[in-house]
């Protein structure tokens, strides 16, 4: 072969390959082959994809190259690969149209080359059948030259004179193997490229249904935390009183509580460890546990205990709550209290203008069953402030690193002694996150603010 | 927060430096899991670098302990900054857990006794 024969060989090569990747374009991006993909076959999509794959076949006989004693065809390809990517009813509508074609272009081998095209399409379709997906891209290529193969095998039993048809044959194998085996390599690469861009696309929107939902579920989640505090401060304690909750995510493991008990008012101001969802869970436990547990008669001392023994009985999680337990008197101006763990509330005596803390009597509930827990008392004068708090408050950090603390706490809570709790209450929030300016709130802020 | 690992005597030992709060305690308890697997009863936990434990971090500490007391084992602690050292305090936390000044001390006291 000359020069100029393989040149132009070449370009009709380069064409046709530019062909098979323009049809294998159009053909993955039509409605029509996506519904199939999808399952949703009928009588409209299924025709439509049986004339494209059969016009393929039909151009692949037209194309022809006339190499050596052979004409080189990739007829083959568009039944084989409309019946892998589609199913046998397709790859065989391509394969007898592709077949026909051939037929009426005659020649000795017309019979075995028609009936490769046909064979072409059920072979597809059968492995279409068996994987319901389109095959790797090494796999598909190695079928199209194998069928090659066996295409020659046909025409050698079927075609006459034998001898003609080895010659062919021989001259034929190796190039019509190369030609289908690289068309399709194109046609297969675009097709898993596609599917597999539209199972990504399918995931993302999947993940993303996800989320949707999951942050449906935590705003609803959200409501019924906020539903489980107090509407409103009670107004007729005798004492003046504030609080905030606050959580780090959407839901948080802080929680507050008031709880008329006798004649008397309980306090409540907790932390559950952790954060989230998980600590939004036990918070719901922790509260009604311990409201459940405050039955009249009982002192506050056994009602930790007993809050206590049932969190540490159920919590096999190892979950537990810090919490403060104060019980207000409005005829005696007294607060009697429990603490389990939390972090000891400020006290602020404005007779002497001195912080002291009611530190822990007792350790955080839910960690061990018979844990025992000590009662105090403290008057709260006109003036004093109890200022209640969770960690959010004083571990809030600063741009270097510092934490709030427990003296900027004290220095808010000096300065502005002479206002009201929510006065107060304002005063050490605007602290704080003057203070963390730039950092994203960490952890879940509650604080509760008594005047007496 | 950074955690080494170190085997002395079939004993896993965790030098965790840095902040134990709620994100970084997830690393804490891979790794202490990574550890059980050994399958060894005792493990120590060297807090010298740590600087602030968030109640997640002490739940971490507490599953710890559950699991290896299960296998008739314990989880110790050695050297409490003094922050950390007020929260194992205020919570009750320090109660439940062996304790050691230092790591020296804990691995004679510890070894000593297995």
């Amino acid at each position: 072969m000359d020069a100029y024969s393989i040149v132009s060989h070449s370009l009709v090569l380069l064409q046709a390959t530019c062909v098979i990747l323009v049809s294998a374009y159009l053909i993955t991006r039509s409605r029509y082959f996506v519904e199939v993909l999808d399952g949703h076959r009928t009588w409209e999509n299924q025709l439509a994809l049986i004339l494209f794959f059969g016009a393929i076949s039909v151009y692949g006989s037209v194309i022809g190259i006339s190499y050596s004693d052979a004409v080189i065809s990739v007829r083959d390809l568009g039944p084989l690969a409309g019946g892998m990517a589609c199913g046998p009813i397709i790859g065989l509508g391509a394969g007898l149209i592709g077949g026909a074609v051939r037929m009426t272009m005659g020649g000795f081998t017309a019979d075995a080359c028609s009936l490769a095209a046909v064979l072409a399409g059920l072979a597809g379709g059968l492995i279409y059948l068996k994987t319901r997906r389109f095959p790797a891209i090494a796999f598909s290529v190695a079928l199209a030259a194998l069928f090659e193969l066996f295409h020659m095998a046909l025409a050698l039993a079927l075609s006459r004179p034998f001898s003609v048809a080895l010659d062919v044959a021989e001259a034929g194998v190796v190039p019509m193997m190369l030609a289908n085996a690289g068309g399709m390599l194109v046609f297969a690469y675009i097709v898993s490229n596609f599917i597999a861009e539209r199972e990504n696309k399918a995931e993302r929107e999947r993940i993303q249904r996800e989320l949707d939902r999951e942050q449906a579920e935590l705003a609803v989640a959200a409501d019924i935390q906020k539903s489980f505090l107090p509407d409103a401060v009670p107004a007729d304690s005798g004492f003046d009183l504030a609080t905030v909750s606050m959580p780090a995510r959407v839901v948080g493991g802080d929680f507050y509580d008031f709880i008329p008990w006798e004649d008397r008012l309980g306090l409540v101001v907790a932390d559950v460890s952790g954060k989230g969802v998980p600590a939004a869970i036990f918070t719901g436990l922790a509260k009604t546990i311990l409201r459940a547990s405050m039955a009249p008669g009982k002192d506050i001392a056994e009602v930790l205990r007993d809050t206590n023994n049932i969190i540490a009985d159920n919590s096999r999680s190892m979950m537990f709550v810090t919490l403060f337990l104060g019980c207000l008197d409005q005829k005696n101006r007294t607060l009697t209290y429990a603490n389990a763990g939390h972090f000891p509330p400020l006290l602020f005596r404005a007779k002497e203008s001195a912080f002291s803390k009611l530190e822990v009597t007792g350790v955080a509930l839910g960690m061990a069953a018979g844990m025992e827990y000590q009662v105090r008392q403290i008057s709260l004068n006109p003036g004093d402030i109890l200022v209640l708090y969770t960690d959010g408050i004083t571990d809030a950090e600063g741009a270097g690193g510092e934490m709030f603390g427990l003296d900027r706490l004290a220095s808010a809570v000096a300065s502005s002694n002479h206002l009201s709790s929510q006065e107060i209450l304002d005063r050490i929030l605007k602290e704080v996150f003057a203070f963390s300016a730039d950092q994203e709130q960490f952890d879940d802020i509650t604080a509760m603010v008594i005047k007496g | 927060m950074e955690i080494n690992k170190i085997i002395i005597y079939d004993t896993p030992i965790l030098n965790v430096s840095g902040k134990i709060d709620a994100v970084t305690s997830k690393q804490l308890e891979s790794a202490i899991d990574e550890l059980l697997k050994l399958d060894a009863k005792m493990m120590l936990l060297d807090l010298r670098e740590v600087e602030y434990v968030s109640s997640s971090g002490l739940r971490v500490l507490m599953v710890a302990k559950e699991k290896l007391r299960q296998r008739h084992g314990d989880l110790r602690l050695a050297s409490l900054q003094p922050l950390v050292r007020e929260v194992f305090e205020i919570t009750g936390l320090k109660q439940f857990f062996s304790i050691y000044p230092s790591q020296g001390e804990a691995l004679k006291d510890m070894l000593h006794k297995s």
